[in-house]
């Protein structure tokens, strides 16, 4: 019996991978770098102007005061509209709902000014809809509710995206188990399914405003005045150049940092460790 | 009460077509069958979770074919517990109780009162088990539906959790549908057995009628019969001394020869002449060095393949002509006949343990 040495395990080329580590961390480093440094210049140029003029500059403080309530009313809006929507796209088994699910991500692939003119196309005083709005005294273009429209239009999907994604990870048995325990679908859906799914519900609320905060392309097209931060930077800019645009940008990427560190605090309470025994 | 006339239930694309069964009032009911069956469609169609597509559900005599779950009267206990994380072990037991007296009395029964107050998500497999149940049985269901309910807990939590279940159910005799894939647990627990396959049924009965008494050999083979032959029956002249002609009832059994390989048994039952399977069950084999002198029909003489000790009973494999029978024998009885692969042994067993389906 011939007895052969066992074969040496495969190392991988030193060399080569290290030449890969190197690549790829120029690479990561690059994109990086791409994403944070106009942020940090921004907040760094413009940042204590910019602070300093939300109390000196009226202007900037109504604009910045008219977009968060703005984007807060959206995203009430959209929470009490879409949350139902979220839920039977989860849930409900019907014929359309992909069809559905693809039309409610529609407004997020569009150019935003694109969502302002068709926008422009439903809501103006001279289409049947906005000449009944305006006959009731709803004003949309050029108006704070116009304002609220485009936010909820261009910002609502991705709330009804990140609801569904949270009523997904619900499993529907909870749901089924509260039936068989007496409950109606409703009281099994409030004392069950929208306990377990509130983080997630909050989250996309969450990503809504901020979406909602940062919109520029549909309110220019509907609305224009009143003005949030986000026209008013772009006004100051084409009016005055960089330098007097520069701290209303800086304040609009500070105020974006709330909903991040936001959702920061949701997703750190998620991670607790539970105790096992 | 439970009954299912021609029931069928989709999910996805998983059919359950055509389901006839009834669990009488306070009977304990088992469903066994393969993964893939359908067993939990069918608990859950039950429960009116999965809508019912055609044919009809009674529960307690009334018609509850499209009735809400709520309305059904029934508590659902499913293998991983499915406790809700955002309530303690009481809240979750009180969730559908009647009264609050009663959370309490089965907290005891269950012995939670010391984990009472306690996160569910931090409890082990076992507990979480007995708060589930305890939850199910706190809200006095007329139906209980189980499945699997004991797959998740150890050995000695299982025997435990059973009895504490079967303690309840003798006191207040409501109907229990239990899915199980542990022909132990079914034979243990049932008063029917239902044994479903790939969404259709293939046999309801006594859990012994299945074991001993298997419609197909699908049903022998997934109940564990060791020994299932497939062949052709043949049945013998009516005339002495196979048949007794002061016996005229029409639907007396007749003897039977089934013929399988090289290996002709001899067997009693209603067969049709033409291709079948014989089932015998391990048990009915018993083996001796000597041929021996009794009333058994069948007694082949054939060498030891293969033996399995398993505790107190040992398998035998014995080459019958080619034919590979199984016996099991008491570990004692295989060392006393000091057997061991190639010795010569004979292998006897009655026509009536012979089950042709």
């Amino acid at each position: 019996m011939t007895f052969e040495p066992a074969a040496a395990p495969r190392t991988g080329d030193g060399r080569g991978d290290r030449w890969l580590t190197v690549v790829v961390a120029l690479a990561a480093s690059l994109f990086l770098l791409f994403i944070v440094a106009p942020l940090a210049g921004l907040v760094g140029t413009g940042g204590a102007r910019g602070l300093r003029a939300l109390v000196t500059d009226a202007e900037l403080r109504n604009a910045i005061l008219l977009t968060v309530g703005t984007a807060t009313l959206a995203t009430l809006f959209g929470v009490i509209g879409a949350t139902p929507v979220a839920y039977a796209l989860a849930r409900g088994r019907f014929r359309g709902r992909s069809l559905l699910a693809a039309l409610l991500d529609l407004p997020l692939l569009i150019p935003h000014p694109v969502a302002g003119i068709a926008l422009l196309l439903v809501l103006a005083r001279n289409t049947p809809l906005g000449a009944g709005l305006w006959a009731v005294g709803l004003q949309i273009t050029g108006s704070v509710t116009g304002i609220v429209c485009a936010m909820l239009f261009v910002s609502a999907p991705l709330y009804v995206s990140a609801a569904r994604e949270a009523f997904d990870r619900v499993d529907p048995r909870f749901e089924g188990v509260a039936r068989t325990l007496g409950d109606s679908r409703w009281q099994a859906l409030r004392r069950v399914t929208l306990p377990l799914a509130w983080r997630g519900l909050l989250a996309a609320a969450i990503v809504m405003w901020a979406r909602a905060v940062s919109e520029f392309g549909a309110i220019v097209i509907l609305v224009y005045h009143p003005k949030v931060a986000s026209v008013l930077s772009y006004e100051r800019f084409t009016a005055y150049g960089l330098r007097e645009a520069l701290p209303v940008a800086a304040v609009l990427v500070l105020l974006a940092l709330i909903p991040l560190a936001a959702l920061r605090a949701l997703r750190g309470d998620e991670r607790l460790p539970s105790r096992r025994r | 009460m439970i009954g299912l006339d021609s029931v069928s239930a989709s999910v996805g694309d998983f059919d359950l077509n055509d389901i006839s069964f009834a669990i009488p009032q306070g009977s304990y009911g088992i469903v066994i069958g393969p993964t893939g069956a359908g067993k939990t469609t069918l608990v859950e169609a039950i429960a009116g979770l999965v809508p019912i597509t055609k044919g009809t559900l009674q529960l307690g005599g009334s018609d509850m074919t499209h009735a809400a779950p709520e309305r059904r009267r029934l508590s659902l206990v499913y293998q991983h517990a499915y406790l809700f994380p955002h309530l303690t072990v009481r809240e979750n037991v009180g969730y559908g109780s009647v009264s609050p007296k009663v959370t309490v009395e089965m907290m005891e029964r269950f012995g939670l009162g010391e984990v009472a107050g306690r996160d569910v998500r931090i409890l082990s497999g076992g507990e979480r088990q007995l708060v589930a149940l305890a939850r199910a049985l706190a809200r006095r269901p007329e139906v209980l539906l189980l499945d699997e309910p004991f797959a998740a807990l150890d050995p000695r939590r299982r025997i435990s959790v059973r009895r504490e279940l079967r303690t309840v159910y003798f006191e207040r005799r409501f109907t229990v549908l239990q899915v199980t894939h542990d022909f132990h647990e079914a034979g243990l627990l049932g008063d029917v057995g239902v044994v479903l396959d790939r969404g259709r049924l293939l046999q309801v009965g006594r859990p012994e009628d299945l074991f001993r008494r298997p419609a197909s050999p699908v049903v022998a083979d997934f109940l564990g019969a060791e020994n299932v032959f497939a062949g052709r029956a043949q049945p013998i002249r009516d005339e002495s001394p196979d048949w007794s002609p002061s016996v005229t009832a029409e639907d007396v059994e007749h003897a039977v020869a089934f013929t399988t390989g090289a290996v002709t048994l001899y067997a009693i039952g209603h067969v049709i002449p033409g291709s079948a399977h014989a089932v015998i069950r391990a048990d009915e084999v018993s083996l001796s060095r000597v041929a021996g002198a009794s009333s058994v029909r069948n007694q082949f003489r054939g060498r030891v393949m293969d033996i399995a000790p398993a505790g107190a009973i040992t398998r035998v494999t014995v080459d019958v002509s080619g034919l590979p029978l199984v016996a099991a024998v008491t570990t004692r009885s295989a060392q006393e006949l000091q057997l061991a692969p190639g010795v010569e042994v004979f292998a006897a067993f009655k026509a009536t343990a012979v089950h042709l389906c």
